[in-house]
C-alpha cells in the first residue's frame, strides 16, 4: 500500500501523541473522557474521510461498522477470554470482513442508492442485537469496559483515574490510526482513491481497477469504524442504543465541519461534535435556557453549522484554513 | 517540500521512548478530592432520566417533584445546615448516551451520589462504573432484582420493590381471581421484562411465546409491530393481558388495542407503567378526550407499594401534595404517581442524609466510631452514607406499605404491594374494598399478608432520623 514511512508523518504522529498524552495529564476527569470520546470519533470520521472525501463514496453507515467492531469486541472478551487489546485487533479484522461484503455492494452503486443502502445497513445491524438475543443480549447489550489500568502501568506513571486510563488506552490506538492515515494520503493508494473520486472513466484509463479500489476502500474504512467501535464500546457497554443511526450522522457531520477532505478535518470535526455539546450546555445554564429546549441546542446548532457550511465553506474548517494559508503565501 | 526517508526499527523505538519519557515528565497526575459533593453549605445529588424521547412521559416529572421537596427542606434550613442542591441529566433513555450523563455528573456536577436514577436498562451502562468508584447510588427507580445483590454492587439501594416481588403477588392475585381465563402478557424484551416474566412464572403463570406472550424492543412503543403483537393474543383468545412495560408503551398498546377492537376482559399493569396521568395525556395528544381515556382505564388492575396519589384521606398524600403544590417549579406539575415517587424519594433521601449527620445513629461495627464522629462534626461521608442505608433502612421513613429492608445481604427495597383497579374517577381502589397489603420477596418465598405498621408522617413532613 506504501512502501516507505515518512519521517514527516511520524514526527506529526508523535507530536499527536505528546500532545494528547500532555492534556490527558492536565486535565480534569471530564475532560479527559471526553478527549478519549474525541480520539474514538477521530477514528470513526477517518473513515468516512476515506469513504467520502477521498473515494467519493457516500456512506450513512459508519455506526454500524463501528457496532460490528464493538460487537466483535465484547464477544471475543466475553466469550473467547480474550483481553480487550486483543479483542480490538480481532475486531478489526472482522471490521474488514464486514467492511469486503458491504464493499462488494457498494462498488455497483453510486450517489444516493448507495447513501440509502448504507443507511438501511445502520438501521438493521443494531437490531440485528435483539433478533438473536441470546448472542448479543438484546437491548440491554454486552458489559464490557476498559476496566482499571493495569499494575504495570500504575507502576510506570503513578495512579490514574478511570478517565485517564481510558484515554490512554485509546490513545495509542488513535496514533496508529493517525499514522496509517497519514500515509495512505500520500501513498499510491490515495491517489488512485482520488483518481477514481474525480474521474472514474479517466481513473479507469490510467489503469485503476475502479470497482476493485472502491471495495478496497470501504475494506480499509470498515477497519476504521470498527476500531473506533470496538473502543466506543470499552466505554461500558455494546448495545443497540450504543450504536444508533445518529452515531452515523453525528460522524458524517463532524467530517463536514472540520472538513471531509483532510485528516486535520477529521479530528475538529471530532473535537467539535464532542465539545459543542459542553459548550451549549454551558450557555444555556448561563441563560438559564429550560432542559426541554436546551438538550435540543446542540442538534440544532450542528445542524445550522452543517447548512453554513456547505453554503459557504464546502471544504469545512480544515478546508478554509487551507485555502486561507495558500493565499497568504 | 516533502522528505522521504525509510525509517530503521532502532530509530523508530528511540523515538517512540523520547516521546513517552517525554510526555511523562510533562505534568504530575493531581490526587483526587475526598468525597466530593459536599461543602460546608451544599449537598450536591445527581440523577439521570428520560428528560426527553419516547419513554420519558411521566417520569419526566419525577426529577421536578424532587427538586420540590428538596426545596421545601431546604426552606426548613436543610440538612445539618446544608442545603439540598439535585443536578438532573437526560439520558432519553439511551443506554449510549447513559454513559456520557453519568461521567458529566461525576466529573462535572462532582455529585455526592446518585439519586432515583430511572431506567433498567440504562442503569446497566453506568452501575458497575459508579459502584467501582464507590459513589452512592441510592433509590434507584428500578425493580431489576440483580441490581441489589450488594456483593456485586455496594453501593446501590432501591427505590421501588422488584419486579420479581411484584408480579409474584400480581401473579398469584390473578391466578386465584381467575383461574379459567386465558392470561398472556405483553412485555419490553430487557431485563425489566424479563424479570417480570420470572416473577410471575413463581407465581405458576407460564406464557407461550407467539401465543400467550409477546414483546417488543423497549423504546419502540408505537411501532407498527405492536398492533401484529396484539392481533396475535386476541387471536389467541387472551382474556386477561398483562402489560409489563413503561407507562408510555402502556398507553400506546391500550390506544393501539382499541383502535384494533381488541377488548380484554382485564388489562393488569405493573405498576412503573400504570400511571394514569401519564396515559390520559399520550391519549389526550392524540385527540381523546379525558372522560373517554378514563373509561379506558376503569377497570385496569395493577399495584402499588404505596398509597395511590388519589387517596386523599392518606397522610402521606395530603403532605407531600401540599409540598407539591408550594414548591414544584416543573412544567407538569400534576399530582400522580410520578410526582408521588419523586416525592417519596425526596423524603427517603433527606431521612437518610439526616439520619448520617445524627451523632446518636448506630452504623455498623466496623464504621460505628468514625461514622458517629464525623457526624459529631457534621462531616458527611459517602462511606457513612452507605453505611447508614444499609444498616438502618427500616428506619428511614417512607410513605410505603411496607418498611425498607435494606440490610448487608440485600439492598432490595420494598417487599409488599398491595392490589387495585382503577376507578371511573381513575383513582386505584384496592381490588377487595380494603387495601390488603401482600409480602414476598424475589426468590421463591411464599406470598402472605403484610402486618407491618406505617409510622405517621411528622406534622411538618419532615422524617426525623
Amino acid at each position: 500500500m506504501f512502501k516507505r514511512i515518512q519521517t514527516g508523518n511520524l514526527i506529526k504522529t508523535f507530536i499527536f501523541f505528546a500532545v494528547i498524552f500532555y492534556l490527558g495529564k492536565v486535565s480534569d476527569p471530564y475532560n479527559q473522557g471526553q478527549l478519549s470520546v474525541v480520539l474514538m470519533y477521530f477514528i470513526g470520521i477517518l473513515s468516512i474521510t476515506f469513504l467520502t472525501g477521498l473515494s467519493g463514496q457516500i456512506s450513512l453507515g459508519q455506526g454500524a461498522l463501528m457496532a460490528v467492531g464493538g460487537y466483535t469486541c465484547a464477544l471475543g472478551i466475553l466469550n473467547l477470554g480474550l483481553n480487550y487489546w486483543q479483542s480490538i485487533i480481532f475486531s478489526v479484522l472482522a471490521s474488514l470482513v464486514a467492511g469486503w461484503i458491504l464493499g462488494i455492494t457498494a462498488a455497483r452503486l453510486s450517489g444516493p442508492y448507495l447513501a440509502g443502502t448504507t443507511l438501511v445497513i445502520a438501521l438493521a445491524i443494531p437490531s440485528l442485537a435483539n433478533r438473536f438475543e441470546s448472542v448479543f443480549g438484546g437491548d440491554v447489550g454486552l458489559n464490557v469496559e476498559f476496566g482499571a489500568p493495569p499494575q504495570w502501568f500504575v507502576n510506570l506513571i503513578g495512579e490514574i483515574g478511570f478517565e485517564q486510563w481510558q484515554l490512554f488506552a485509546t490513545l495509542p490506538f488513535a496514533s496508529i490510526a493517525l499514522f496509517f492515515a497519514l500515509n495512505l494520503f500520500k501513498s499510491r493508494t490515495g491517489r488512485s482513491w482520488r483518481a477514481v473520486r474525480d474521474h472514474e472513466i479517466a481513473a479507469s484509463l490510467a489503469g485503476i481497477n475502479v470497482q476493485r479500489m472502491k471495495i478496497f476502500t470501504f475494506v480499509v474504512a470498515s477497519g476504521f469504524a470498527g476500531l473506533a467501535g470496538a473502543m466506543y464500546g470499552l466505554r461500558g457497554i455494546v448495545g443497540p442504543s450504543v450504536y444508533p443511526i445518529s452515531l452515523s450522522l453525528t460522524l458524517l457531520t463532524g467530517a463536514v465541519l472540520g472538513g471531509l477532505r483532510s485528516i486535520g478535518g477529521a479530528f475538529i470535526g471530532a473535537v467539535l461534535v464532542v465539545f459543542l455539546p459542553d459548550l451549549i450546555e454551558s450557555l444555556s445554564g448561563t441563560w438559564e435556557i429550560a432542559l426541554q429546549i436546551g438538550n435540543y441546542l446542540p442538534a440544532m446548532v450542528s445542524s445550522i453549522l452543517l447548512i453554513l457550511t456547505v453554503v459557504l465553506n464546502p471544504a469545512g474548517i480544515a478546508g478554509g484554513l487551507h485555502h486561507h494559508k495558500s493565499r497568504h503565501k | 517540500m516533502n522528505i522521504r526517508a525509510s525509517l530503521s526499527r532502532k530509530k523508530l523505538i528511540g523515538l517512540t521512548a523520547v516521546l513517552i519519557a517525554g510526555s511523562m515528565t510533562l505534568a504530575e497526575i493531581p490526587a483526587n478530592a475526598a468525597d466530593p459533593g459536599v461543602s460546608a453549605t451544599e449537598i450536591v445529588l445527581g440523577m439521570q432520566l428520560p428528560e426527553t424521547g419516547a419513554a420519558s412521559p411521566g417520569y419526566n416529572k419525577v426529577d421536578d417533584a424532587m427538586r420540590a421537596y428538596f426545596d421545601y427542606v431546604n426552606s426548613k434550613g436543610g440538612i445539618g445546615g446544608k442545603k439540598i442542591r439535585l443536578e438532573v441529566k437526560d439520558d432519553t433513555y439511551k443506554a449510549g448516551l447513559t454513559i456520557s450523563t453519568a461521567s458529566s455528573l461525576i466529573n462535572k456536577e462532582k455529585v455526592f451520589a446518585f439519586i432515583g436514577s430511572i431506567g433498567t436498562q440504562t442503569h446497566i451502562s453506568v452501575i458497575k462504573d459508579i459502584n467501582r468508584r464507590k459513589i452512592p447510588d441510592v433509590f434507584v427507580n428500578s425493580g431489576f432484582s440483580d441490581f441489589y445483590n450488594p456483593a456485586t454492587y455496594p453501593t446501590t439501594f432501591a427505590a421501588l420493590g422488584t419486579y420479581v416481588t411484584e408480579a409474584k403477588i400480581m401473579g398469584k392475585y390473578l391466578k386465584e381471581k381467575y383461574p379459567d381465563k386465558k392470561i398472556g402478557i405483553l412485555y419490553q424484551s430487557d431485563d425489566f421484562g424479563r424479570n417480570a416474566l420470572e416473577g410471575f412464572a413463581k407465581a405458576g403463570l407460564t406464557f407461550e411465546a407467539k401465543k400467550t406472550s409477546a414483546d417488543f424492543i423497549a423504546g419502540t412503543q408505537g411501532s407498527v409491530g405492536l398492533a401484529s403483537q396484539l392481533t396475535q393474543l386476541k387471536a389467541n383468545g387472551v382474556e386477561i393481558v398483562i402489560i409489563a412495560a413503561v407507562s408510555s408503551a402502556t398507553a400506546v398498546t391500550l390506544l393501539t388495542a382499541s383502535a384494533l377492537g381488541y377488548k380484554p376482559d382485564k388489562w393488569a399493569v405493573i405498576s412503573v407503567g400504570s400511571d394514569a396521568t401519564t396515559f390520559q395525556t399520550i391519549a389526550g395528544s392524540k385527540g381523546i378526550p379525558a372522560s373517554m381515556s378514563a373509561a379506558m382505564l376503569t377497570g385496569l388492575i395493577s399495584a402499588s407499594h404505596a398509597p395511590a396519589p388519589g387517596d386523599s384521606a392518606d397522610e402521606y398524600v395530603t403532605a407531600f401534595k401540599k409540598i407539591n403544590d408550594d414548591f414544584n417549579k416543573g412544567a407538569d406539575k400534576r399530582w400522580d404517581n410520578n410526582v408521588m415517587q419523586g416525592m417519596n424519594i425526596g423524603y427517603m433521601a433527606t431521612g437518610a442524609l439526616k439520619g448520617t449527620l445524627n451523632p446518636n445513629s448506630t452504623f455498623s461495627a466496623k464504621n460505628n466510631k468514625t461514622c458517629q464522629a464525623n457526624a459529631k462534626k457534621a462531616t458527611l461521608t459517602r462511606v457513612c452514607f452507605i453505611d447508614y442505608i444499609e444498616t438502618n433502612g427500616s428506619k428511614i421513613e417512607s410513605a410505603a406499605f411496607t418498611a425498607l429492608q435494606y440490610s448487608a445481604t440485600t439492598h432490595e427495597a420494598f417487599s409488599g404491594f398491595w392490589i387495585g383497579a382503577y376507578d371511573a374517577a381513575t383513582v386505584l381502589q384496592p381490588v377487595s374494598g380494603t387495601r390488603v397489603v401482600y409480602t414476598t420477596d424475589s426468590g421463591n418465598g411464599p406470598v402472605t399478608v403484610s402486618n407491618y405498621k406505617r409510622p405517621a408522617i411528622a406534622a411538618d413532613a419532615l422524617p426525623k432520623n
